[in-house]
């Protein structure tokens, strides 16, 4: 925890601060650098793409920006707080606190209903009244009528409206965004990222958005470029990202 | 936490596929091993109280020195709450209008008998009944034969010494219908308070005072405690257990419901095993999900073992409310098979092996791969992670095993039985792994192609890792079903076998040495040839290498062939039945030693050489033990303590000759002639005896075979759960090769031809795997000879084919029926 107080004295307008990060996994026989020597910086409030090619690295870049896993070298400054010194569970408990996600494949509880989905973080993060707060998000989303439903009885738009509900149920700082619109066609996909940069301006949410989709990417204040591993910023093209 | 509280309902749980599987398989094991242990219990006091019946109670205490015991004996036992009878036995003339006969009588209490019944009739040609109270007093009750013999009639006057009683029923069968060699003539049954009147037993007289004492077991344990200080040589306290006649025969049916019970919890373990695996494979993504959210790894932890403790008592609830109706069942089942009621006994103990195996079973099997759920990264969200490797597993499946073991062991409190369980599955494993290796070696070589055998092969090959843990469970299962099968037959030959149709049914006792030859032709002429004849000399065992044998033995070891006279004989050969187990049988023309039975020598702690001296009359003899011999008490065969041989020890000595045959009932009459020919021949017909034995071997068999149903039943489920466990990978795959072309056809023949052919592997693999359980098992437990079970070994592994070929195929059905467009977007 010292960490954290420590570091938020630096820059408090600053929301990420990546510097020099590495990160290999060990195969059978060989290493694998994903990602090399990665640095950046991002404000509160921002809204940023991560834009590359399958297998650039950019999934893996997201996973270490959220704290969901831990880089083999360099750190990652989440809200003040250096992830790579934090353990597991203080990271769980940094993520309920401050970040909110949206998947690809939703990744909504089957067994929920959507309402219950949207709860759920709200419970675990010990919200007072996560029924109301839940039930007002999903209106907001368009899906008030569909609060029993199962994700099963829901298509894919709705599914992941329901998920863009629980990303801001808790009302994060952070929210990081994993090809958002990937599973859904391209006019649902539209609506889902309207919906989402909607939410986002009226949270007044910092946004990380990895896609390969150029025409959200062009939709966020800055675009980052990520290819074998390494990032780079189009506006100072040769710089790394900063 | 309410968000936890929420994941946790059950009813929510009861949504998800696999969460039904584990706990279905949870209220099976509790319902199985429940009901097992419920009317194994039920079983045995039914069985005992069956039994008890040949002694007319559930211990008699015996008086042998002539003096009735202390009233203050009876009244301790009537105020623990135990019920009481008693009884006076001796021998006697009675006297008709035309004769004289020497009767052995029985005056009963109005108790007698305290377990049992009395068949009865009212005249040669009227219906038998049955009564559970004999004579009032005034009252005889006689044998059939004693009418004939003194040419009497119902109605008409019996003199028993003083007294003259009126003759008011025929006494057909006896629950105490004696194997005792001192019962000798027909017997007459009167009531105690006339025998006073009688004047016959005097001071001295050859009397024995018999008292009968039932209740709670526990009680007639804690009285005898009581008793045991107080009592004489001549006391002689007799319990079912002792009954050297039936219990084996109940041992081993005990036995056969503890295996029962063992292999239930056996196979609910598994299923419980199976099921929360691929429960726990499911979470992976959820637990992922949920630590994004930001649960702790501890918060994942306690979540699912509150998640897990729910499951133990809805298992727990649920089993029992299976169970006790099933329970029920089998009680109005075992009233019909013994055609009289049964009284539903719930005994509140049994129900702990069932509480103990849902605990195992979830802790031991279901926790491990569901705790490893704090280990799943979160990253998971993002992307598949690598699954396990089955690795980190090997620390929890030994665990499983220790505990699962551990519960067999306490529950069926036989090492033996654990070890060969144990080692079967060993073997199983063994086996299995060198299988495997072989399949993947050979299947490797099989390339994809179109026809279902290639399909199936390929199949085989590409889940490999699935199958082959699909094939262990499988053969598992069979290997203990067969087990129990394999066992049950060689049980029910076994008793078949010791007590065929043609068993003796009929001793002939005290044959005078010049009578023998007169004897044997009497009955090879009606067609009912003799078994051996054994000469027979009373003497009792009184000295051990030169010591009193009372000082010698230690006073703890109460051995009943101490107490009274032995019957001694001599024989040239061992009986067929008998088996030195010690030393050697006497040599031709050997005149030294003498042969002892193998558990008294036990008891005695004889050992070879020892120097045994036997009381005959006024004489002694003195012979060192030479060999050491098992005998078959249960064969309805004379059966000797000790032999000597020809011209050895007992030569000169009075003797009298014993032997035992078979008597067709049709027959019977011939015994009137035999007794007026050979008025002091005793016959003494033990054919109702032989009834009985036989009729409660038909009732325990059937009880085993309901619980083998019921064991047969559970192994199904265990095979449907794990068929099942795989049933999305498997649909998956059918609609993509639909999708890409595949003939439905096709897909349904290259199916059943891949589970078929792990049905095959499992059944040959389950069955090896039992033969060698079967053998430890018959070796230690049930001491019968073990042989191959051709019968069985052939059609489990077909058997095993078909049944799994069918599940493959019904798993296979929502794949068939439905567009392959519609089932890839429901499994996604």
């Amino acid at each position: 925890m010292n960490q954290m107080t420590d570091l938020s004295n630096t820059d408090s307008n600053l929301m990420l601060r990546v510097t020099d990060l590495t990160h290999r996994v060990s195969l059978e026989t060989d290493t694998l650098t994903i990602l090399q020597g990665v640095s950046l910086e991002i404000n509160r409030g921002e809204s940023v793409a991560i834009v590359g090619r399958s297998g650039s690295g950019k999934t893996t870049l997201l996973g270490l920006l959220a704290g969901l896993d831990t880089p083999t070298e360099g750190t990652v400054e989440l809200d003040g707080a250096v992830i790579s010194k934090l353990s597991e569970d203080e990271r769980a408990k940094l993520r309920a606190r401050r970040v909110g996600f949206v998947f690809q494949s939703f990744q909504l509880l089957p067994a929920l209903t959507a309402l219950e989905n949207v709860m759920l973080p709200l419970e675990l993060g010990g919200t007072e009244a996560p029924e109301q707060r839940a039930r007002e998000l999903l209106d907001r989303v368009g899906l008030g009528e569909r609060l029993n439903h199962t994700p099963r009885q829901l298509s894919g738009g709705e599914q992941q409206r329901v998920a863009i509900a629980r990303a801001f149920a808790s009302d994060p700082a952070i929210l990081f965004a994993d090809e958002p619109t990937g599973n859904l066609d391209n006019r649902t996909g539209q609506a889902v990222s309207d919906l989402l940069m909607d939410l986002n301006r009226e949270q007044g949410t910092t946004l990380v958005m990895v896609t390969h989709d150029e025409h959200l990417a062009e939709r966020c204040g800055r675009q980052l470029h990520i290819e074998a591993g390494v990032l780079t910023e189009p506006d100072l093209a040769g710089e790394p990202a900063h | 936490m309410r968000a936890s509280n929420k994941l946790m309902s059950v009813s929510r749980d009861w949504r998800e596929r696999d969460v039904r599987v584990v706990l279905v398989a949870l209220i099976i094991a509790v319902a199985t091993v429940a009901t097992i242990a419920l009317f194994a219990s039920q079983l045995q006091r039914t069985l005992v109280s069956s039994a008890s019946s040949f002694l007319a109670a559930d211990r008699q205490l015996e008086a042998e020195n002539g003096r009735p015991i202390p009233p203050e004996w009876l009244e301790n036992a009537q105020s623990r709450g135990l019920e009481t009878g008693r009884m006076v036995e001796f021998s006697t003339m009675v006297f008709g209008e035309s004769g004289f006969q020497l009767v052995s009588v029985k005056a009963v209490s109005d108790e007698y008998p305290l377990r049992g019944e009395i068949e009865i009739q009212s005249g040669a040609a009227e219906p038998r009944q049955i009564v559970s109270q004999g004579p009032g007093p005034g009252q005889v009750w006689v044998n059939p034969r004693l009418l004939r013999l003194l040419e009497l009639d119902i109605g008409d006057t019996l003199e028993v010494g003083n007294l003259k009683l009126e003759i008011t029923r025929l006494l057909i069968r006896e629950p105490d219908g004696g194997f005792r060699l001192s019962s000798l003539a027909p017997r007459v049954m009167m009531h105690v308070d006339d025998v006073a009147g009688t004047g016959v037993v005097q001071e001295g007289s050859r009397v024995e005072y018999v008292y009968l004492f039932a209740g709670a077991e526990g009680v007639l344990e804690d009285y005898y405690q009581w008793l045991e200080p107080q009592l004489e040589p001549s006391h002689e306290w007799e319990g079912v257990r002792d009954g050297e006649t039936f219990s084996r025969s109940l041992e081993r049916a005990e036995r056969f419901l503890l295996l029962g019970g063992s292999l239930a919890v056996l196979l609910a373990a598994v299923a419980v095993a199976v099921a929360s695996r691929q429960y726990a494979l499911s979470q992976r993504d959820t637990v992922a999900l949920l630590k994004t959210l930001g649960l702790s790894s501890r918060g994942i932890g306690e979540l699912y073992l509150r998640r897990l403790t729910l499951w133990g008592v809805v298992g727990v609830l649920g089993g029992l409310a299976v169970a006790l109706p099933l329970f029920w069942l089998l009680v109005r089942l075992l009233s019909d098979l013994l055609e009289r009621p049964v009284d539903f006994y719930l005994d509140p103990s049994a129900l702990t092996p069932s509480l103990l195996t849902a605990l195992v079973s979830l802790f031991a099997f279901a926790y491990p791969p569901i705790r490893r759920l704090r280990n799943v990264p979160a990253m998971r969200v993002l992307r598949s992670q690598p699954g396990e490797t089955g690795r980190e597993a090997i620390p929890d499946i030994l665990l499983a095993v220790v505990a699962v073991f551990g519960l067999v062991w306490m529950y069926a409190g036989e090492l033996m039985l654990v070890a060969a369980l144990l080692g079967g599955l060993v073997l199983l494993l063994g086996v299995l792994g060198l299988l495997g290796w072989g399949m993947v070696a050979l299947l490797r070589r099989v390339k994809g192609g179109g026809n279902s055998w290639r399909l199936a092969l390929v199949g085989l090959y590409r889940h490999r890792r699935a199958s082959m843990a699909q094939m262990a469970v499988f053969a598992m299962t069979l290997m203990l079903a067969a087990t129990l099968v394999l066992v049950r037959s060689s049980l029910l030959d076994d008793w078949q076998a010791q007590l065929p149709d043609d068993a003796p049914n009929h001793f002939l006792i005290n044959i005078a040495p010049d009578a023998v030859d007169d004897v044997e032709e009497f009955w090879a002429t009606r067609g009912a040839p003799l078994e051996t004849l054994y000469p027979m000399v009373r003497g009792r065992l009184t000295e051990l290498n030169g010591e009193p044998v009372k000082e010698a033995v230690s006073k703890d070891e109460r051995v009943g062939a101490l107490n009274r006279e032995l019957n001694l004989t001599w024989m040239p050969e061992l009986p067929e039945d008998n088996r030195i187990v010690d030393g050697q049988w006497f040599g031709p023309g050997e005149t030294e030693g003498v042969s002892v039975e193998a558990e008294l020598a036990e008891k005695l702690g004889l050992q070879l050489g020892d120097r045994l001296t036997f009381t005959i009359g006024s004489s002694k003899v003195t012979e060192p033990v030479t060999s050491i011999r098992t005998v078959q008490w249960d064969s309805m065969k004379p059966n000797f303590y000790m032999a000597f041989p020809p011209d050895g020890g007992l030569t000169d000595m009075p003797a009298t000759w014993i032997t035992a045959f078979y008597l067709n009932p049709d027959n019977k009459l011939a015994l009137n002639d035999f007794s007026r020919q050979f008025p002091t021949v005793s016959v003494l017909e033990i054919d109702h005896i032989i009834d009985r034995i036989q009729q409660i071997v038909q009732q325990v068999t059937q009880a085993i075979e309901a619980i083998l149903a019921l064991i047969l039943a559970a192994a199904l489920v265990v095979m449907a759960a794990v068929v099942s466990a795989t049933l999305r990978d498997r649909q998956r795959e059918g609609a993509l090769l639909r999708t890409l072309g595949g003939q439905q056809s096709l897909l349904a023949r290259s199916t059943m031809l891949e589970f078929a052919l792990l049905g095959f592997f499992a059944g040959t693999l389950g069955v090896i795997a039992a033969e060698g359980a079967v053998y430890a098992l018959q070796a230690g437990m049930f001491e019968g000879t073990f042989r191959w079970h051709w019968q069985v070994m052939l059609p489990v592994p077909l058997i095993a084919a078909i049944l799994l070929a069918l599940f493959g195929r019904w798993q296979l059905r929502p794949v068939l029926s439905v567009s392959p467009m519609l089932l890839l977007r429901r499994l996604e």
